[in-house]
């Protein structure tokens, strides 16, 4: 009877250590695909293609949800600022990336009203 | 029964080796693809040959800055950048940009070429004549024809993004 018993402590163990296991994999993996600094590489170089493929007068929307929830989840103020001609993204207190665009135009940009969007607009300079 | 609870004590533990090593495997794959940044090159140095081809022909008529009269304007390339509405100011000091455009009659003989921003990135473009090196500078060359005064003529744009420390590691 006892050692029944021990074999199901065994087993239920080794089950437990398995799901454990996989399941700080998993939240590895998520982590990685939206950590602040893959996706302030990918929002920096967006913005900055978009603005290099507009027109004066061109309105952008972009959806930035996963960047602005994780702005806020580390209390960062200005996610974004862009400077002459430099889109600098930052999602972390201590992060912060930067890309350059080669068009000489006039950016101004603001939340949408919709949820996760920021609308960017372009004009002559 | 003895022998068999030994056995499964050693699966076990083989079990939990073969786990480590798959972890440390999918770790060193996610950390090699998400450690490289985006190669955006490709798509930049188009949209900078679009640009430019806009500025020197626009709707297949051939820019009138760039000639005087039947000449090349020698002073367009002193206005290019304002003209093209262009900014070649990057976040580093060094020049990340380099653009040709070379002009050639109907029997592809060139007329004349002009060039702006970092010469060093020639030499990077004829590298890569028949092979792309990911850590040089990405080199664009379109043509297209374009007319003046129903003159029609050849126009090569060649447009180099240098951004290597952005884009390769």
């Amino acid at each position: 009877m006892g050692r029944r018993g021990e074999i199901l402590v065994e087993n239920l163990i080794f089950i437990m250590l398995n799901l454990i296991f996989l399941s700080i994999l998993t939240l590895f993996l998520l982590k990685q695909g939206s950590g602040a600094i893959v996706l302030e590489e990918s929002y920096a170089k967006q913005i900055a293609l978009l603005i290099d493929s507009a027109k004066p007068g061109a309105l952008i929307k972009l959806n930035m949800e996963k960047g602005i929830e994780l702005a806020r989840e580390n209390n960062v103020e200005q996610m974004m600022r862009i400077d002459n001609n430099l889109v600098t993204i930052k999602l972390s207190k201590n992060g912060g990336y930067s890309y350059s665009f080669f068009n000489e135009v006039d950016v101004d940009f603001y939340k949408d009203k919709a949820e996760g969007l920021y609308v960017f607009v372009v004009n002559e300079k | 029964m003895k022998n068999n609870r030994g056995a499964e004590k050693l699966m076990s533990v083989y079990w939990f080796v073969i786990l480590f090593l798959v972890a440390g495997g999918i770790y060193s794959m996610v950390n090699s693809f998400y450690g490289h940044p985006y190669d955006v090159r490709e798509v930049e140095s188009n949209l900078l040959s679009q640009k430019i081809a806009d500025c020197v022909s626009y709707g297949g008529i051939i820019n009138t800055e760039i000639f005087d009269g039947d000449e090349f304007n020698e002073n367009f390339t002193e206005i290019f950048l304002e003209e093209c509405a262009l900014n070649f100011q990057v976040e580093s000091l060094d020049e990340e940009y380099y653009v040709k455009i070379e002009f050639f009659d109907l029997s592809k003989k060139s007329l004349f070429a002009f060039d702006y921003g970092n010469l060093n990135f020639i030499s990077n473009c004829i590298l890569q004549e028949d092979k792309t090196y990911e850590t040089l500078a990405f080199c664009d060359k379109n043509r297209f024809y374009s007319t003046k005064n129903n003159e029609q003529y050849l126009i090569e744009v060649t447009s180099v993004i240098g951004k290597e420390e952005l884009n390769v590691k």
